[in-house]
């Protein structure tokens, strides 16, 4: 007991701001999902509740604007576009935006949760047109594409279009019932959820179809006993020895899939069953010596791996004595698993985002 | 015109230079990235990618769909392959130049090496394959990727998309065997099974598969084999589970199968015997094997009644304090639910 590793929050917290004050070119990669590595930054900032310590009311200020500053509209509505990286100086003021340049859903719903972290009051959110983004975006199929007109589908985009009509407590944009058959085309016979219909049960999906399932509001359950049981079965069966969670049977255990298993779980009421003081150790021996958190010992942190990894542990603790010399470190506000934040920043999004309905 | 196709991945441009450079370019304006706010988590771009990017923002301006495009989006593509933009307006640039599309294949399949986890060099490849539709050489060029990369999510989904996309009975014909070979390298490769899986049960019945009863006594005679080979492989196990599940057949019908394999001691009597029905497990197999033992108290579960719960939390005991501690909790949560059964 006594030997239980500490979370090293401070170079948890500093990590990310490294990257968001610069990425060097080897990280030329995320030039098209900047805004989501902005996001999971910021979000974890806000999961180990240092964002008003560590950072100043100036660096707050300048993220909102540079998210806002994504925001463009268009032919197909408004929403958020991953950076600037392929929009041109205007040749006009408030230019549409062209057809390389568009929002993109997954970006769209990072920026909502963005701003809900940064407190903003979404003032300045167009709502209609976001409406319109996401009508323009979903398939014949019931599924979503990341942008609109695009082929590039499959279930994350789905759940960030739920994810939204959530927080702006609006569904009429989508039809509901043809996506959630498309979740269910998705559905393995191993008890989770492939990325697209036919594919491989993996553990990032599945958080992605249960916690879609759950952000739709009905009355009914959605899965029937036999469905839930199998795949918490699949779930809890993907813990390793290790204590961490893989993604596919018989893969290796990656910091990730300790937050999409123990999310979903957490979503089917299953929590309790998560071998918790395993999971946080795998967590901890994940922890970069300079700050970060990798996707498993020895591997080099990034952001995403950072966040995932903080919000896993809003949700699992090692259960410490409250006198363990480590026990303070592992202390985390809860998290709302649905929208996956902070459950303050979750409750500031589903106030804010709606705006005053006429 | 350069040759697109070398098995080099270092960009073109260290050859010919930066676009800002090259006289054949120079009819272009350059666009740079366009940022008021003080941007949150800035790249220090390479000047080459700045260069491309700068001279790409420049042609989508203007329109221009060329072949000088293609050159180009490839420079950007090799520097960035998740710049969807640049995967996009290439594609585009293909059809409206009417370019040859076996050409591209061929830049497609060295880039799929070099950026096998890249989601967009497979979105690329199924796009073109739209439009050739000729998706027979597509199973050789995914087994060989598979080669580097045997569990690679991406191409396995391409497999599954261009199987039932094109539901050709040339195309399924060998699936079963590739199965095989897939599995005779790494029996616990659960990509392998669930293609298996999605193969057999997933995509609708084919010419000589009208038998389901057959069907379904060769994929279990096939699926205890394997476990017979190694034992403790949860794939296998999933698989069998998959097979009756999917047929709505119970668990007692591999009873005599799973017991072995559920015991602690082996029968050292039986293992010369070659019993296809119910192959032993492997000599000197760590016994019991946990998926048996859970396995075995489905079965008990499922019988019901005082005696049947009994049996199966035993066994959900024995895994929760012996043989699979990792999930304790989730056994004594089923030992829970059954009793409650009882008590009601």
């Amino acid at each position: 007991m006594a030997d239980f590793p500490s979370l090293a929050r401070a170079g948890h917290a500093a990590h990310c701001l490294r990257c968001l004050s610069a990425l060097p070119s080897s990280q030329t990669e995320v030039d098209a999902s900047r805004l989501a590595l902005a996001f999971y930054c910021i979000g974890s900032l806000d999961l180990l509740g240092v964002l008003q310590e560590k950072t100043t009311p100036t660096d707050r200020e300048s993220w909102r604007e540079w998210v806002w500053e994504q925001q463009t509209s268009g032919q197909h509505g408004s929403g958020f576009k991953p950076s600037p990286f392929m929009t041109a100086p205007p040749q006009a003021p408030g230019e549409a935006y062209t057809n390389y340049d568009t929002p993109h859903i997954i970006m769209t719903y990072t920026a909502l949760l963005s701003l809900a972290i940064l407190r903003d009051d979404f003032s300045r959110l167009d709502r209609p047109g976001l409406l319109r983004f996401i009508r323009s975006c979903q398939r014949e199929n019931g599924s979503f594409s990341t942008v609109p007109g695009s082929n590039e589908t499959d279930l994350r985009t789905l759940y960030c279009a739920f994810a939204i009509s959530c927080m702006l407590d609006d569904w009429s944009a989508i039809d509901k019932d043809r996506a959630i058959a498309f979740i269910a085309s998705c559905r393995s016979y191993e008890g989770g959820y492939g990325q697209a219909p036919f594919c491989e049960a993996q553990g990032g999906t599945t958080y992605i179809a249960i916690a879609s399932l759950h952000l739709v509001p009905r009355t009914s359950s959605p899965l029937t006993p036999a469905e839930r049981q199998l795949t918490m079965r699949w779930l809890v069966h993907n813990q390793a020895d290790s204590g961490g969670f893989c993604g596919r049977t018989g893969k290796d255990a990656d910091a990730c899939y300790c937050f999409w298993a123990g999310a979903a779980l957490q979503i089917l009421g299953a929590k309790d069953l998560v071998q918790s003081r395993s999971l946080t150790m795998f967590l901890a021996k994940c922890q970069f010596k300079y700050g970060g958190i990798a996707k498993a010992p020895g591997e080099h942190p990034d952001p995403y791996h950072t966040y995932l990894s903080l919000a896993a542990l809003s949700m699992y603790s090692p259960n410490l004595e409250p006198n363990h010399p480590s026990a303070a470190s592992w202390r985390f506000d809860p998290l709302d698993p649905l929208l996956n934040a902070r459950e303050e920043t979750s409750q500031w999004a589903r106030k804010h985002v709606p705006g005053h309905k006429v | 015109m350069p040759t697109l196709t070398s098995s080099s991945t270092s960009s073109l441009g260290d050859v010919l230079g930066l676009y800002s450079q090259r006289q054949e370019w120079s009819d272009v304006t350059p666009l740079p990235q366009y940022e008021e706010a003080n941007p949150a988590a800035p790249i220090f771009y390479s000047e080459e990618y700045k260069d491309a990017t700068d001279y790409f923002r420049g042609i989508v301006r203007t329109g221009e769909k060329s072949q000088r495009v293609l050159e180009l989006t490839e420079t950007i593509i090799r520097l960035n392959p998740a710049h969807y933009s640049a995967w996009q307006y290439r594609y585009e640039t293909l059809l409206a130049i009417n370019a040859p599309l076996d050409v591209e294949l061929k830049l497609m399949d060295e880039l799929a090496v070099s950026f096998l986890k890249t989601y967009q060099v497979w979105h690329h490849r199924r796009l073109l394959l739209t439009i050739t539709r000729n998706p027979a050489p597509e199973l050789a060029f995914i087994a060989a990727s598979l080669k580097v990369d045997a569990k690679n999510y991406h191409t396995w989904s391409y497999r599954q998309w261009l199987l039932a996309f094109f539901n050709d009975d040339d195309l399924w014909a060998g699936e079963l065997d590739f199965v095989d070979a897939m599995l005779a390298q790494d029996v616990r490769n659960n990509s392998a099974w669930h293609h298996r899986f999605f193969v057999v049960f997933q995509s609708g019945l084919r010419e000589g598969e009208t038998d389901r009863g057959r069907v379904i006594r060769r994929e279990l005679t096939y699926v205890k084999q394997n476990i017979s080979l190694v034992a403790s492989n949860p794939s296998a196990w999933n698989y069998l589970r998959g097979i009756l599940d999917a047929n709505h057949l119970p668990y007692t019908r591999v009873e005599e199968f799973v017991k072995p394999y559920a015991a602690s001691t082996q029968d050292t009597s039986t293992t010369d015997l070659v019993d296809l029905e119910n192959p032993p497990p492997p000599r000197g197999a760590e016994l019991p094997c946990a998926p048996a033992i859970e396995f075995l108290a489905d079965i008990f579960e499922k019988e019901g009644g005082k005696d049947g719960v009994r049996k199966a939390s035993e066994l959900w005991r024995s895994l929760a304090d012996e043989y699979d501690k990792i999930r304790k909790k989730y056994w004594e949560y089923r030992i829970r639910e059954a009793l409650q059964t009882v008590q009601e």
